[in-house]
């Protein structure tokens, strides 16, 4: 079989004529592509909110049909525009890599890295993540970047490129349910038993919590110079709740403390003594 | 102490003979080896209070019964070792614990006394407090006999309904609805052939595509009569609840006469927020709790009278002096939600 040199592929591509109908065709192709994406990223999100405990498993398919809608759009516009044949659109393939890759690459790398992310799920729509120095709950995976919105209340657009040379660490990994840790501090010369017997039921009574085997909870002590740490970790039972679920429980648990003559440290705790601190500190 | 000799024909519980034969079994075995302590675990309405009373009926002189109608202190726990009776019977033990801090203090003490006791502890729970206790306080470990009423089948059903009456005393209307409910029926159809001038009527099969999908007809069933149709269709709206069984059928029975078309079904649109879904899942487990008590548990951060005041209206509490519980046609769908938003662990 005789080979084909590149220059003749390029050359023999029959490229159409580009005219008024060529062009609203791929304009109508373009909108028809987004509008499908917004209608079924609006339809899933809505299906997901509605169906409680198995919200994550619809959001997980939200990128994965976008990204579906974009590969067809795109296929549509060549076919509309040169159709080649497969050895063509091979040739052409890396022609077009090529260009990209030096032309755009940063957001080249942005697509590839969305490729990776529907892919490989580090994180999906719904999880709480942290990237970087940045953390809060997925609203949207794009093409190019991944959308979080933080405890204060912010949209962060963050490129899809950072997967590839920034730690992602996932709260829930795909699940609706997440661990929280609640620290409480008390005074060294207080009882750490009813305190911990405190904290414990504080957090298995609250309203925001889910116990089973696959979502276990424990309360740990541990003793610093000026104080002893009490802490809690268990289930958030939707992760949107975590903070209402950490001030619950602090809350109600501090009440009680009060009341069986539990007193706070007189010296402020260490920032590094509490992750969760660290974490509002980065917002 | 004599045993007394217990015969299974006397048992008069239809649907639970199962059960009372293990129960029958266990107290055979007191005084020779370790005890095994009972826990009777159902729905609301699931039959609990019945199977006790059956043991209370057969073991009369031997069991102390102790019923648990509201959330208790510590005080009102009798002295179980000065009783003369070695099988203690208490129902409804999801009263020993509140979901509160501090609130399961009692169920502990109660859990330390039953231990170390050398009498029979045969127990009753609701089966969503039992769920959610086993996660905190382990309660499966206490018990080595764990009963779970499951849901009852139509025929038991139609049996412990009939059982109540004489056959003269009933009459199954067939009110046209019964087609409708049927998982097929027989009809007859007018076909026009091309070499015959006049229309044939010929048998034919209509199948109820919504009753095969939702409910799938048992084996061998060729013919379903209008009895076991509007049975049928009570269990199916019961889910297989027997108390709630009973109540439809009893809403439907007027005059001796009971068609598929008098048994109501009611329509459930829940839409509640965490403080309401967390309160509703407090009532379900305890099954009724008092006012008082939900505001202990709710605590500062809910506002019980609004909280209560909605669920009454959405009909899914009914409130009797003080006192909520779930409405029991709401029962299925209260649940449904209440797993659905993993209220229910």
């Amino acid at each position: 079989m005789s080979e084909i040199p590149f220059s003749n592929v390029t050359a023999e591509i029959p490229i159409k004529t580009i005219d008024a109908n060529l062009i609203i065709y791929i304009c109508l192709i373009i909108i028809i592509a987004y509008v499908l994406n917004r209608f079924f990223g609006y339809v899933l999100m809505q299906v997901s909110e509605r169906i409680g405990s198995y919200r994550t498993s619809v959001t997980l398919i939200i990128p994965l049909v976008k990204l579906l809608i974009y590969a067809f759009a795109l296929y549509y516009i060549i076919i509309a525009v040169i159709e080649p044949s497969m050895t063509q659109i091979l040739a052409f393939s890396g022609f077009f890599g090529a260009a990209i890759g030096f032309g755009l690459k940063d957001l080249f790398s942005d697509i590839v890295g969305g490729v990776v992310i529907i892919l490989e799920k580090p994180y999906q729509i719904g999880d709480k993540i942290t990237i970087g120095e940045k953390y809060g709950e997925v609203k949207n995976i794009g093409i190019r970047s991944t959308r979080i919105v933080t405890p204060a209340d912010e949209m962060v657009s963050i490129p899809n490129f950072s997967i590839f040379n920034q730690p992602v660490t996932s709260g829930n990994d795909g699940d609706l349910a997440m661990m929280v840790e609640i620290d409480l501090f008390i005074h060294p010369c207080s009882d750490p038993q009813p305190a911990m017997k405190i904290l414990k039921e504080a957090l298995i009574t609250s309203k925001y919590v889910i116990i089973s085997k696959k979502y276990p909870y424990t309360v740990l002590l541990e003793d610093f110079p000026f104080y002893k740490r009490i802490r809690a970790k268990g289930y958030v039972n939707d992760l949107r709740q975590e903070f209402e679920f950490t001030s619950e429980v602090t809350r109600r648990a501090w009440v009680e403390m009060r009341k069986a003559g539990i007193k706070p440290p007189s010296v402020i705790p260490l920032l590094s003594d509490t992750d969760n601190n660290r974490r509002e500190s980065k917002e | 102490m004599t045993d007394t000799q217990i015969d299974n024909s006397e048992c008069s519980v239809i649907g639970y003979e199962e059960e009372i034969e293990t129960i029958t079994d266990v107290i055979k075995r007191i005084g020779s080896g370790a005890l095994e302590h009972i826990a009777i675990i159902s729905e609301p309405m699931g039959g609990r209070t019945t199977l006790v009373h059956e043991i209370q009926r057969l073991y009369k002189d031997r069991v102390y019964y102790f019923p648990l109608e509201f959330v208790i202190t510590q005080s009102k726990i009798p002295d179980f070792r000065a009783l003369s009776e070695d099988i203690i019977l208490i129902d409804n033990c999801q009263f020993l614990a509140t979901w509160k801090i501090g609130g399961f203090d009692l169920c502990n003490h109660f859990l330390n006394l039953l231990i170390s006791s050398k009498k029979l502890f045969v127990t009753t729970w609701n089966l969503f407090s039992w769920q959610s206790l086993s996660q905190v306080l382990h309660l499966d470990a206490y018990f080595p006999k764990i009963l779970l009423l499951n849901k009852m089948d139509t025929p038991v059903l139609k049996q412990v309904i009939l059982s109540k009456y004489k056959k003269e005393e009933i009459r199954f209307l067939d009110d046209g609805a019964t087609e409708r409910s049927m998982f097929y029926s027989k009809i007859h159809k007018d076909v026009s052939l091309p070499f015959y001038k006049e229309k044939i009527s010929i048998p034919w099969i209509k199948l109820n595509f919504s009753l095969i999908f939702w409910q799938a007809p048992r084996k061998n069933r060729v013919q379903i009569s209008v009895e076991d149709v509007i049975f049928e269709k009570i269990n199916r709206i019961a889910r297989g609840n027997p108390g709630v069984g009973i109540l439809l059928w009893e809403e439907a029975f007027k005059r001796r006469e009971i068609s598929i078309g008098s048994i109501p079904e009611y329509a459930y649109f829940i839409s509640l927020d965490i403080n309401e879904s967390f309160i509703l899942f407090i009532i379900l487990s305890m099954e009724c709790i008092h006012e008082i008590d939900l505001k202990d548990v709710a605590g500062s951060e809910i506002d019980i009278a609004q909280t209560l005041y909605r669920l009454v209206q959405q009909d899914l509490v009914i409130e009797t002096n003080g006192y909520y519980r779930i409405s029991p046609f709401a029962l299925g769908p209260v649940i449904d939600y209440l797993k659905k938003n993993r209220r229910l662990w």
